[in-house]
């Protein structure tokens, strides 16, 4: 009895709450009469991607291979998220409810492969570690560092710039229809519109080269390919001066037996600095990688 | 709706009629008149749109004939097309050292432009390489250009800024309007990026003053006056106009050019599986 007047009572805090909250703010506009997102935003979190299970194999998603704490994702160290905060919930995967993405059985083990053999072939790596994108909806994905997003509006647009790998999406809003099929594309091709205060972007036309998440972050997520198949759902409502809640729902029958969503913050942050991320122009990880492994191969036949 | 119809034509007819005036009278004229230039809600120039320069700068800045591409195979499909200097005066103000590191430079094209390894742009090449860009003008005050080549981009911070803590390919973009024009203070440049695909290049001492002044609301011109006493002996300038394009539908697509480039730079560490394809032996001749 006790316990149902404290759950009710709660319950009763937290709608009040939530309605203080829609009717003490709303967003400011631009010129043109848009909700306003525009400014300088993180994504730092503590709380995981996916809840953790037993079977999990971290070290591995990480790219350690030798148990040397040296993988192809940044570590612990570029990964300090010490003083953020938590968001208030056990994983970042709010749908299915088990916080655990429905993953299919042969895109894990092409995954498992794939960072096995990373010394193969840069096609192995994932788009990140290759400098091309960290992909949509990956590139929003918290990673660590470099994290840093700058949102701009003009009349009919949204752009996002992404700190890391310098992407600049460019977010239509006039309806025009998504491109043809011809167009198979790393990112998709982004279509938005409004709904109320909540920016909904559909994306379409992936290629089947990229992966849904690329970094360490996302765990047993990592590197999981996409197919041509994949459409991605956005939905970016600002709902406070300081707060962007940032949905997304992922749906691919090829790669996951059900769609499935991840919700988090973005953070205001007017005093982030977004640095150039020149990537490509400095990558010596596929490189020493993969003349790391020729090396491997020249000693296993006996060639010194 | 006839008499709208009438008024819209009249309006596109006196808007042509003024514009063909303008280029009567002198390339671009600063002073251009009002009706030609779009404007936002607080009345600055509009210069939101996809734009793209039409010219050859981005195979060579100064005056340049044609002349055979540098693979036989190709034929006149990669040949290099004519084109007129974009330099005002057409000479590049080279330190002696310098116009002898560019002659090196073009001779070495292949295996020295960052362009064929996929690397980011620099300015002022961004600007007028064979690929659209963006703009995107905001109503607080940054302004976004976004490059179809490589994903490149700069935010445009408008008013002071503090000096750029490290040099970077794209370097600090600050700008400011003089009137109907946007002008672009660009620090804190690399000495990684080149001017063009003749070998045309600079320090990280570089500093340029960019003008983008609309002169019609689909037509720009572009002025930079580029700086960089390690290299020149004296401040030189380079002008041409950007277009609008007016392709319908028209956005920027992807041209995320590192996937074109990872055989040619890693293929000889890949693990060999003996079913790869051969490549054919295509016979390379340059300069």
């Amino acid at each position: 009895m006790r316990a149902l007047a404290v759950a009710a009572t709660i319950a009763v805090i937290a709608l009040v709450a939530a309605a203080g909250q829609e009717q003490t703010w709303t967003p400011p506009r631009t010129p043109d009469g848009q909700p306003d997102l525009q400014g300088i935003w993180t994504n730092y979190t503590s709380t995981p991607f996916e809840v953790p299970d037993k079977s999990d194999t971290p070290a591995f998603y990480a790219g350690d291979l030798d148990g040397t704490g040296r993988g192809t994702g940044p570590g612990a160290f570029l990964t300090d998220s010490s003083d953020r905060q938590l968001t208030k919930r056990r994983s970042l995967v709010v749908d299915p409810p088990n916080g655990r993405v429905p993953i299919m059985e042969w895109a894990e083990e092409r995954r498992n492969y794939k960072l096995a053999h990373i010394q193969d072939d840069w096609e192995h790596h994932t788009p990140w570690e290759r400098c091309i994108t960290r992909g949509v909806p990956g590139g929003l994905f918290p990673t660590g560092y470099g994290a840093g997003y700058q949102i701009l509006q003009s009349p009919g647009y949204v752009a996002i710039v992404y700190e890391m790998i310098h992407e600049a999406r460019i977010i239509p809003l006039d309806g025009r229809p998504h491109l043809g099929p011809s167009f198979r594309l790393w990112n998709g091709d982004s279509r938005g519109h409004w709904e109320g205060n909540t920016l909904v972007v559909d994306i379409t036309g992936y290629n089947d080269k990229g992966t849904v998440a690329t970094n360490v972050a996302t765990q047993r997520v990592r590197a999981i390919p996409q197919s041509e198949a994949l459409h991605v759902v956005e939905r970016f409502t600002r709902v406070d001066e300081n707060t962007i809640n940032y949905d997304v729902v992922v749906d691919d029958p090829r790669v996951f037996t059900s769609p499935w969503k991840v919700a988090m913050p973005l953070n205001r942050e007017p005093d982030y600095q977004l640095f150039e991320y020149a990537c490509h122009e400095g990558n010596h990880a596929i490189p020493n990688t993969l003349s790391a492994g020729r090396a491997r191969d020249q000693a296993a036949r006996g060639v010194r | 709706m006839s008499w709208l119809k009438g008024a819209v034509i009249a309006l596109v007819s006196a808007a042509v009629a003024l514009a063909v005036s303008q280029v009567i009278r002198g390339p671009v004229q600063r002073q251009a008149p009002d009706i030609t230039v779009l404007r936002t809600a607080d009345g600055r120039p509009n210069l939101n749109g996809i734009w793209q320069a039409v010219g050859s700068a981005h195979w060579n800045l100064q005056d340049h004939q044609a002349r055979t591409g540098p693979v036989l195979e190709l034929g006149a499909i990669l040949a290099v097309p004519a084109g007129l200097s974009v330099v005002e005066g057409n000479e590049i103000p080279y330190q002696p050292w310098a116009a002898a590191r560019q002659k090196e430079n073009y001779e070495n094209w292949l295996s020295r432009d960052p362009e064929v390894k996929c690397y980011l742009p620099g300015l002022p090449r961004a600007t007028y390489m064979p690929y659209p860009f963006q703009v995107l003008q905001t109503g607080n005050n940054d302004i976004l250009m976004a490059y179809e080549y490589a994903s490149a981009s700069r935010v445009i911070k408008m008013g002071k800024v503090e000096p750029p803590p490290v040099d970077t390919w794209m370097g600090q973009s600050a700008g400011r309007w003089e009137g109907d024009t946007l002008v672009v203070d660009v620090t804190g440049l690399n000495d990684q990026t080149w001017f063009d695909r003749a070998g045309n290049f600079h320090s990280e001492a570089i500093h340029l003053v960019e003008r983008f002044t609309p002169v019609s609301p689909d037509l720009l011109d572009y002025q930079v006056t580029i700086e960089d006493p390690k290299v020149f002996t004296r401040p030189w300038n380079i002008r041409m106009p950007l277009y609008r394009r007016q392709d319908e539908g028209v956005q920027l697509l992807e041209f995320k050019c590192v996937e074109f480039v990872e055989e040619m730079m890693y293929g000889h560490l890949r693990k060999k599986t003996g079913n790869e394809k051969p490549f054919s032996a295509a016979r390379l001749r340059w300069p």
